[in-house]
């Protein structure tokens, strides 16, 4: 057997690569690729398109253009397998192709991540499965980070809410099984939420016809085992907490993605906000996205390859300006250094970081246009108004209270998704609105922005994001801590208290609490990992102890599951687990023995149906913590606790997702009457 | 013991052997020589079949039935296929054992598992009509000639995709092969046709003249490395080339009249022909041997050899082996041959084997390899033995010494001499079996229903068993005379706690059988649901299909049932099936609603879900093309909701779109504007910033705008219309439902660019506000002096005195900010 590796993202990315790759090189010749849009962006966070080129590939289209030509006899779709319309339009293109060209092509289908019966048949069907070689290409997790995974799954939202449609979660649920069968099973999964709960059925599922499936090997049989190297799994269900998305993001990377987008850890900028920045190298910038980018934008990417912003990131935006200001005033003095150069090697030296501060320079020169924006965004009127209804609400403000100023946001043509988040925002945190209010306000929205947005209601309805407290669904939501029926419905009145997610002295420069994340708002979600992950510390702040004299931070460890707080979460919606995953005692050691034990464990915390960049940070705080690099101002008095458990959390996630997406998930496009008469 | 040298023939400056594999092959009344032999590779089974180009005496009525008959190398009848289907233009072996027949209308038949059993695809591309003459077969694949000289490649037999190739010179073939496409340059099949003098190379593009004028040939044969091209002119010549035709490397004159009947290659080395009993084997370097039968010699090429059928003999003839050659070879000295010998001075107790010993001592490492690696390629148990005995004494002399491979070898030895064994009959050599691998050769046996020696083997090697049990399972449904119960009862105790065993397999063989109860039996115990769906399908128990796949969760499976049932069952029943079924209702809500709206609106109505039929309609008021359409399905999705309490508001809502609807075509039409498409709110605006207030007050009143709302989109429209003089009349309104407080009328004037308007809203605001924060206000709109006297009114020295810098101490405005604050600092 080959030594044992513990888990690295890195790993996952290489092997996507080499798949792909591998796939490519089995189409003898020169090919063109017809690659699903959504595809583009995650195909490019591990192979360029210098490297596709290099195998063979001529031309790139997008499915949906449905403009491939027929300029190469090899023609390379690759689309997502679960998606019905795309076997469609494959089969289209096949369709007309052949019409168009004398010659035959060779048709070859890379489906990600499986085949599936339901894309064989429409092939079938339309008469072209026979010209076509399909393959598969197992494309699940994609690493946006280190510590990130992502399905990259854009619609998983409405695909898990709005449709009730299971397929995320399956989808999920091998990505985690292909995991559990390199590393060992996950020895304890705690979750909350019905879905969470769904996909823990379907993990269990799986094991056992896995068992099933698999032949008599001695060596397969290790995989599932309980690993020795992963603590657990922590699996969050997004309907759980719907509030936390809704509110407005306050990080630097949260704030980008509510002002710009980051799609694939790139975002579409003004060229006129960033300036023509200096691709790097000619030949690697050609990435797999670029073409279609409208020629006034300018494509950034965003992760952690670039040193300033992988720090900026997770900071609250308030202190980006003063961080900025440091960089840029350190940068300059290593750059004068130059002038007090005295001997020739000096001077080399100084010549061989150039290209190390070049590289700085321009990331700071972008990272100051983008804050610059962000800011000037910040500023408006519009946008304090926003922020302070959204911190009212999530304090437990009188909601009624806030009303005028949501109508005057609708009154004044405020964007459509800003006014429904700090709507379904009031909804989900006060439990419904009273009828007659929702009737108005909807009245107006209707009003104000079209008819159309009958559907938009509907679907916020249909989401449980937007409700009147009549409601049938609504009227389960407890207003009390007592009393209701607990389980139903996330009750943020009794969690604000019980977790404490309203943490009022958040010390944005220096943060001693998740909370600095929303400038004094702790999301609940992260409450609840936390819950497992870092009792005592809870346990410390929520007894009426104030974050700053928490007592260190001290680690429970996984292995009590939800203990200390299932009174809390009871109150929170769906269905609460905590189970333990055992193996044969014999191959459990062996495994124990293979691998060995005090190295650091991983924790993995999954987010299904989509986590928000400022829940990324949440976590990434915590997980400083736990490794014991963020000394909490107390922890010398824990000097004995000399040995704190040593773990490292990778966040799993079907999406990355924000307020603004989720809105999308509901928003009608159309508009009536619209497609004669375009608006001017 | 014999010399095993006693068969060895030295052929050039290397030797062949031949190797007597098994004896009493065929009855012998049965006329080989009436027969089309061909064998499967890796020492498979060999298929005869009665050569209809042959006269042959008849025999009474069952002789003369036509059939396939598989052996196996020993001779022992495996299976008799009877033959129905007309003349069989070409038969041959897949190198996964699967034999294929091909007819001349060009069916395919695919005999998987030397049972009977078969699958069955036709060519196409013209072969019914001009009728297929032959066929040539390779590992994955084969290529059928048709009558018009077209030539049709099936490259792979999972999924059959008969391709036609570049088209051949019109011209009798006088004999045809092909290169495999593992070895070919292009990657795909090519086919070497001897046409006239020439031979043409053709492939999936293009057929090409490669130029000789030694032909025509009446055999071609291609290396089993596809290197080499062996060829055989009709005056009795043979010429070997390479499969480039750039090199010609060795020519050899037969001198027979005779043409022969079979030219194959022996490894990649040498070439045997064969004539009626006589076989010759050709070297490089024009070097021959040859040997004699007393009947029909059967040529049948494998990977390192070949085997010759005969009805006595089944034989094997390859290059003697480089290792078993410096074992074995007269006169030779290697440490290796010291090292056999040692051994048997051992046995008889001679102080020689020391002596033996002491000689090879600085070689023994490598004499002890040698001795393990020529065991393997030894077919005789006593030399196996004595050879592997000699590597166990050498090693028992090293200090240090691994011995991985003398254990493997062992272990190998002993399946390799267990298939052998006549009755199983697979005469393997050590080479075709690590080619092979220990997998496929279990498979091989499960096809002969060897079950327990595959079993045996598997738990030996240590290899999965559950395909092994699978099929004696599915063999057992299908065969088995026992009741139901019985054979149910006595396959589940056989197969508990085994791993990997797929119940879905067998009680799919139950259902082929129709054994339909049996089968669903079976079933039960398949733990992987989603396995279990496909066979529901088929036997029709689509709901318990749709609760297996729902409760795998794989949400492909549960979309692909849905589909089936969609197609199948009656639109009520099928609605019926899925209303108890949440999943399956909102994967059909959410897969349809692009394309098939009918379908949703009656499933809707059938399910009294008002609101959600009503917005199918809505959904496709979006997409209409003009007012007028959009209209009609505003209506009708209005008539759903009429007769509810729950949905007046929606209701309304569609009324009111109709009305604007309605409203703006009038001002399309009126205004020469374009208003369709806005909403209520946008069009109010519109109108007021084109001037058109009575109409807009017109609509604020239609809808019911709120005041605040309707105050908001004037300001807002007004300002961008820049039309001062209106807001300034505005102005002087008392009370705004907007509030002055908070500001909207300075900060949006200001914002537009008309800082003096603005500032006469400042007073309005002025009483809400802190006092000082007005200077701020007056100061955005420049006007330093107003400002000024607001700082004087809350006696702000400081300010006063800042301002009055901003102005300039000199200029106008300074003075009289001067001035001002001079009645500040007087006491």
């Amino acid at each position: 057997m080959a030594p044992h590796v513990g888990f690295n993202t890195d790993q996952i990315k290489d092997k996507a690569r080499k798949d792909l790759l591998y796939l490519l090189e089995g189409v003898r010749g020169k090919k063109n690729l017809v690659l699903e849009r959504g595809l583009a962006g995650p195909i490019n966070l591990f192979v360029k398109f210098s490297t596709l080129q290099e195998y063979g590939v001529d031309k790139l289209f997008f499915l949906e253009n449905g403009n491939a030509d027929v300029s190469q006899r090899n023609v390379v779709f690759v689309a997502r397998g679960e998606s019905a319309r795309h076997a469609q339009s494959i089969a289209d293109h096949i369709k007309r192709m052949q019409r168009e060209s004398q010659t035959g092509h060779e048709f070859s289908i890379f489906w990600v991540p499986r085949k599936t019966l339901v894309s064989e048949k429409i092939l079938e069907e339309a008469g072209v499965l026979g010209d076509t070689t399909t393959s598969e290409f197992p494309l699940y997790f994609l690493p946006l980070e280190k510590d990130l995974l992502s399905l990259e799954l854009e619609d998983s939202f409405s695909d898990l809410y709005l449709h009730r449609d299971p397929t995320p979660t399956f989808v999920l649920a091998r990505a985690l099984m292909l995991i559990q069968q390199k590393h060992g099973l996950f020895p304890r999964i705690t979750g909350k939420g019905d879905n969470a709960k769904r996909l823990a059925d379907l993990l269990a599922r799986m094991r056992q016809e896995l068992i099933a499936g698999e032949d008599s090997n001695e060596t397969s049989k290790l995989g599932l085992t309980p690993s020795t190297t992963i603590e657990s799994l922590i699996v969050i269900d997004r309907e759980v907490d719907y509030a936390t998305p809704l509110l407005t993001q306050l990080t630097y990377e949260g704030l980008v993605d509510e002002v710009v987008r980051i799609q694939n850890n790139q975002a579409d900028v003004d060229s006129s906000i960033v300036g023509t920045v200096p691709q790097p190298a000619p030949g690697s910038s050609k990435t797999v996205g670029t073409a279609p980018v409208e020629a006034k934008k300018q494509r950034i990417t965003l992760d952690s390859s670039d040193k300033l912003y992988d720090q900026l990131r997770d900071t609250n935006f308030a202190i980006i300006k003063s961080l900025l200001n440091k960089v840029a005033r350190r940068l300059q003095n290593d750059i004068d250094a130059r002038h007090s150069t005295k001997t020739t090697a000096e001077l080399r030296e100084f010549v061989n970081k150039l290209p190390g501060y070049q590289a700085e320079q321009r990331s700071l020169k972008i990272h100051i246009a983008l804050a610059e924006e962000i800011f000037k965004h910040t500023r408006t009127d519009q946008f304090s108004r926003l922020l302070e209804v959204q911190q009212n609400l999530a304090a437990g403000a009188d909601p009624s209270s806030q009303h005028e100023a949501i109508e005057e946001l609708i009154s004044r043509d405020a964007p459509l998704s800003e006014v429904l988040r700090v709507l379904c925002l009031e909804s989900c945190i006060s439990g419904g609105i009273k009828h007659s209010h929702l009737e108005h306000f909807k009245k107006m929205i209707l009003q104000a922005y079209g008819y159309q947005h009958l559907l938009t209601l509907d679907a916020l309805e249909k989401l449980q994001l937007l409700l009147s407290r009549s409601s049938p669904m609504a009227a389960m939501i407890p207003m009390t801590g007592a009393g209701a029926v607990a389980g139903a419905k996330t009750n943020y009145t009794y969690l604000r208290k019980a977790l404490r997610l309203i943490v009022d002295e958040v010390n944005e420069h220096d943060p001693n609490d998740i909370a600095y994340v929303y400038s004094g708002y702790a999301p609940l979600s992260v409450r609840l990992v936390q819950s497992i992950l870092q009792k005592q510390y809870l346990t410390s702040i929520t007894r009426g102890g104030n974050a700053n004299n928490a007592a260190g931070v001290a680690t429970g460890g996984a292995s009590q599951g939800w203990r200390g707080f299932d009174e809390a979460v009871k109150h929170a919606r769906g269905a609460t687990f905590d189970e333990v995953q055992k193996g044969e005692d014999k191959a459990v050691k062996a495994r124990a023995l293979l691998t060995g034990s005090g190295e650091k464990k991983v924790v993995f915390i999954v987010f299904l149906g989509g986590i928000t960049f400022t829940e990324i940070a949440a976590l990434r705080f915590i997980a400083k913590q736990e490794e014991g690099m963020l000394s909490s101002p107390l922890s010398t008095s824990h000097a004995n606790n000399s040995t704190p458990a040593r773990k490292r959390i990778i966040i799993c996630t079907t999406s990355i997702i924000s307020g603004n997406r989720m809105m999308d998930a509901a928003i009608e496009k159309g508009s009536l009457g619209k497609n004669t008469a375009q608006a001017s | 013991m014999a010399n095993p040298t006693a068969d060895w023939e030295k052929v050039g400056d290397k030797f062949y052997r031949k190797i007597q594999l098994y004896t009493a092959v065929f009855d012998q009344d049965l006329e080989l020589e009436n027969y089309i032999v061909t064998g499967c590779s890796y020492g498979g089974a060999i298929a005869l079949h009665r050569d209809e180009t042959k006269l042959h005496s008849f025999r009474g009525s069952q002789a003369s039935k036509s059939s396939i008959d598989l052996y196996s190398c020993a001779g022992k009848l495996i299976r008799r296929i009877n033959w129905d289907k007309g003349s069989i233009k070409g038969l041959g072996w897949s190198e996964d054992e699967k034999l294929f027949v091909v007819t001349a209308d060009g069916t395919v038949r695919c005999y998987y598992d030397l049972q009977g059993e078969f699958t069955q695809f036709t060519l196409g591309h013209g072969a019914e009509e001009y009728g297929v003459t032959a066929c040539r077969f390779y590992g994955t694949g084969f290529v059928a000639l048709l009558a018009n000289n077209h030539l049709i490649s099936v490259s792979r037999y999972d999924e059959p995709r008969p391709k036609l190739l570049a088209t051949p010179p019109e011209g009798e073939v006088r004999s045809w092969t092909l290169i495999p496409p593992a070895y070919t340059l292009s990657r795909s099949v090519e086919v070497l046709l001897s046409i006239g003098q020439t031979i043409y190379v053709v492939d999936a593009s293009e057929s090409e003249d490669r130029m000789l004028d030694i032909g025509p040939f009446s055999h071609i044969s291609v290396s089993p490395n596809g290197k080499y091209v062996a060829l055989y002119t009709e005056t009795g010549r043979a010429y070997v080339i390479t499969s480039d035709f750039q090199n010609r490397l060795s020519e050899y004159d037969s001198k027979s009249r005779i043409p022969p009947k079979d030219v194959q290659w022996c490894g990649n080395d040498a070439v045997v022909i064969a004539w009626e009993d006589e076989v010759h084997i050709i070297a490089p370097k024009n070097a021959a041997a040859k040997y004699f039968y007393d009947g029909r010699v059967h040529l049948i090429a494998d990977h390192d050899g070949v085997r010759l059928i005969t009805n006595d003999v089944c034989d094997f003839i390859q290059k003697v082996p480089d290792v078993t050659d410096e074992v074995f070879r007269f006169g030779t000295e290697s440490p290796a041959s010291i090292l056999l010998d040692a051994v048997e001075q051992l046995e008889n107790q001679s102080p020689k084997a020391d002596d033996n010993i002491q000689l090879i001592r600085p070689n023994l490492v490598e004499a002890v390899d040698t001795c393990v690696k020529a065991a393997g390629h030894e077919f005789n148990i006593h030399w196996q033995k004595q050879l592997l005995k000699a590597a166990s004494f050498g090693k028992s002399v090293l200090d240090i010494y691994n011995s991985d491979d003398f254990v493997d070898m062992c272990e190998t030895l002993r399946v390799l001499n267990a298939v052998r064994f006549y009755e199983i009959g697979l005469p393997l050599s050590y080479e075709q079996f690590l080619r092979l691998t220990p997998e496929k050769l279990i498979r091989r046996l499960i096809n002969r229903r060897e079950y327990l020696l595959a079993l045996r083997i598997s738990s030996y090697l240590r290899l999965p068993t559950d395909r092994i049990y699978v099929h004696w399972a599915s063999q057992k449904v299908r065969v088995g005379s026992e009741d139901e119960d019985t054979i149910c009862r006595l396959i589940v105790e056989k197969l508990a706690g085994k791993r990997g065993i797929s119940f879905e397999e067998i009680a799919r063989a139950a259902y082929d059988e129709g054994r339909g109860r049996l089968a669903t039996e079976l079933l039960n115990h398949e733990p992987r649901a989603g396995k279990q769906v496909p066979l529901l399908l088929n036997m029709e128990e689509d709901e318990i299909a749709l609760d297996k796949a729902i409760e795998s969760g794989d949400s492909d499976l549960i979309f692909f049932v849905l589909l089936h049932l969609k197609k199948k069952l009656p639109l009520a029943s099928f609605f019926r099936v899925i209303n108890s079924r949440p999943v399956a209702t909102s994967l059909i809500e959410s897969t349809t609603q692009a394309d098939d709206t009918e379908l949703l609106k009656d499933l809707y109505y059938q399910d009294d879900r008002r609101t959600d039929g009503a917005n199918v309609f809505l959904r496709e008021a979006l997409k209409q093309p003009d007012s007028k359409t959009a209209s009609d399905k505003l209506t009708l999705a209005a008539k759903l909701l009429s007769d509810s309490k729950e949905t007046s508001f929606e209701l309304k809502a569609l009324q009111e779109a109709s009305t604007l609807l309605k409203m703006q075509e009038a001002f399309d039409r009126d205004l020469t504007e374009i208003f369709t498409g806005l909403s209520v709110n946008e069009t109010i605006f519109k109108l007021i910033r084109l001037g058109y207030a009575s109409r807009a007050k017109k609509m604020q009143s239609e809808f019911k705008v709120p005041e605040k709302t309707a105050w908001w989109l004037r300001l807002r429209a007004l300002v961008s219309k820049r039309d001062w003089n209106e807001l300034e009349e505005w102005s002087k309104t008392r009370k705004s439902p907007i509030g002055w407080e908070t500001q909207p009328f300075f900060t949006l004037i200001l914002g537009a660019g008309n800082p003096k308007l603005a500032s006469v809203f400042i007073p309005k605001v002025a009483p809400a506000l802190q006092p000082g924060e007005t200077i701020a206000m007056y100061e955005k709109c420049g006007m330093r002096v107003k400002a000024a006297e607001e700082a004087v009114k809350i006696k702000d020295v400081e300010t006063v005195d800042r301002l009055r810098n901003l102005a300039g101490v000199g200029t106008v405005e300074g003075r009289e900010i001067e001035r001002l604050g001079a009645g500040l600092k007087r006491p």
